[in-house]
């Protein structure tokens, strides 16, 4: 079990980088099935025939009519369709609701299931499953390099309830200007439109300059800066996983006061103490680093306390010590 | 950034964006003619409902599907359009059965709930361009329309006459071989800001 928990993080990885290459393929696909429904494969571009022969050598096994039979995956991680089980995020949802003023009770239900697994998981979304996430994490390992050869990057610290205003803040836009404000600065949704505009269609288009400009934010403002301070979908999900039952603890038995976690956790947390809050999104960095197995997943709803120095490390040992003497 | 400066940033946003409505909905752009997918809700209706996913696009089969940037205002930002002289809709409704939020309708293949339900404009013959009205027998609308006879039918030398089954598909105006085309669609929310 320990051994599973320990390389979680690259399982992770592993998903992460599964469903950005999913939100590639899809547009591929469809520009197969929209070739197939043409049926001229004789009038294709010696490209649109690339596409045309890797995606029905690909597709084959899995299909007989790719043309109806590939309708069942859809869409992106903002909203789509798996083998007929529509799926959203919530804070689609929210801000539908507050767009629209009214309640659609089958786009509701689409939220469903992500939102329990919130509830149990909590903030899980973040770290596991948004295709923003991989893009932001490879751009917190420039910044790392950026820092060692010693430049001054992300190096300040914001104010965490940011962006519980700009979720706030969107819901009264969104129902002001009956306008779903949040798809523009959503980056998880941006990223699964863009690469389906620059690959189907003509090209990227406006949401790629803004999600350029949060990785800028990221490099020179705070590390990690747009998820932790800017996203709405971080806010609800924090909101959402504030009792979640899956948490990360400390045994401060095997602790040994290292600081790799704190130094690995891109949220700017706070393991060593044992306080993981609201904002931790359970990717297991910490778990994955830590020397001596201190840290492992746990069932409870509510953080244990700050429970003292490791156990191995100096600062406890120091502590014994002057009792012994005693 | 101090949280009062924050709110301030948020306020002056939306007094601008209140301020410039027509950039908000550039409604009084007509060389911009696009419709909306089939069976979309009334233009207003359908930007409150949409929540921008793109899926609509993913399975269109005729890849007519297109979404906006920045050219019909910032509250049309990423919804799907159709420019029918590009590429116009089949009528095959797959984006009313992929769309999660109901702002396209899920409409069954089949005439009539096609003709109930399917506004996406009106398809209106340029007499002085059209070459059935100039003597040249020519018909090719009449023949791509998928609602032959019930949409559009032709009178003496094939000339076309709309009739008020047409939902606006486009297909007679993407099959025109005149150039300028003599038959265009008008959207459904543009024939509304028509009438007042």
């Amino acid at each position: 079990m320990k051994y599973i928990v320990r390389h979680l993080n690259k399982v992770r990885w592993g998903v992460l980088m599964f469903i950005v290459g999913m939100l590639i393929l899809l547009p591929y696909l469809h520009l197969y099935q929209s070739y197939e429904a043409a049926h001229a494969y004789d009038l294709l571009a010696p490209n649109e025939k690339v596409i045309y022969d890797s995606m029905e050598w690909l597709s084959k096994p899995f299909v007989k009519d790719p043309e109806h039979d590939l309708d069942n995956l859809k869409g992106t991680t903002w909203s789509g369709t798996l083998f007929g089980l529509k799926l959203s995020d919530p804070l689609a949802v929210v801000g539908q609701i507050s767009a629209g003023r009214m309640i659609y009770w089958p786009f509701l239900l689409t939220a469903l299931i992500p939102l329990l697994l919130t509830i149990v998981f909590g903030r899980f979304f973040c770290g596991w499953i948004c295709p923003a996430t991989f893009i932001y994490e490879l751009n917190d390992n420039l910044a790392a390099w950026l820092r060692k050869i010693g430049l001054p990057v992300s190096k300040y610290k914001l104010d965490k309830r940011m962006k519980y205003y700009v979720l706030a803040a969107g819901i009264v836009i969104s129902a002001t200007f009956g306008m779903i404000a949040f798809a523009a600065i959503y980056p998880p949704a941006i990223i699964g439109r863009e690469i389906y505009y620059s690959i189907a269609l003509t090209g990227f288009s406006t949401g790629m300059v803004f999600f350029l400009f949060t990785l800028l934010f990221d490099l020179m403002v705070s590390r990690r800066g747009f998820c932790r301070y800017v996203c709405p979908g971080g806010a609800l999900y924090s909101l959402l996983g504030r009792f979640r039952l899956l948490r990360i603890k400390r045994d401060v038995t095997t602790c040994n006061d290292c600081a790799k976690c704190n130094v690995v956790c891109q949220f700017g947390l706070d393991p060593l103490r044992d306080n993981f809050s609201q904002e931790c999104n359970n990717c297991t960095a910490c778990i994955a680093v830590c020397p001596t197995d201190a840290l492992s997943f746990t069932l409870n709803i509510k953080d244990v306390k700050f429970q003292g120095p490791g156990h191995l490390g100096h600062e406890y040992k120091r502590e014994i010590g002057s009792n012994d003497a005693v | 950034m101090k949280r009062r400066n924050f709110v301030k940033a948020i306020a002056a946003t939306g007094v601008a964006s209140l301020l410039a409505d027509n950039v908000l909905a550039a409604k009084n752009n007509p060389s911009l003619r696009f419709v909306r997918p089939p069976g979309s809700l009334s233009e207003d209706d359908f930007i409150s409902r949409c929540i921008r996913c793109g899926q609509c696009g993913e399975i269109c089969p005729n890849r007519c599907i297109k979404f906006f940037s920045f050219e019909n205002g910032v509250a049309s930002l990423d919804t799907p359009f159709i420019i029918p002289r590009e590429q116009a809709c089949i009528l095959c409704m797959k984006c009313g059965e992929v769309c999660p939020t109901g702002a396209i309708k899920t409409i069954e293949r089949e005439m009539h709930s096609i003709l109930d339900n399917v506004k996406m404009g009106k398809a209106r013959v340029d007499v002085n361009l059209c070459l059935s009205y100039q003597g040249k027998t020519c018909g090719v609308c009449y023949r791509a329309c998928p609602l032959a006879d019930v949409a559009i039918r032709t009178g003496m030398l094939e000339q076309p006459h709309v009739l008020d089954g047409c939902v606006g598909c486009g297909l007679c105006e993407r099959s025109c071989i005149q150039i300028p085309q003599a038959i265009r669609i008008i959207p459904d929310h543009t024939r509304k800001q028509l009438k007042g």
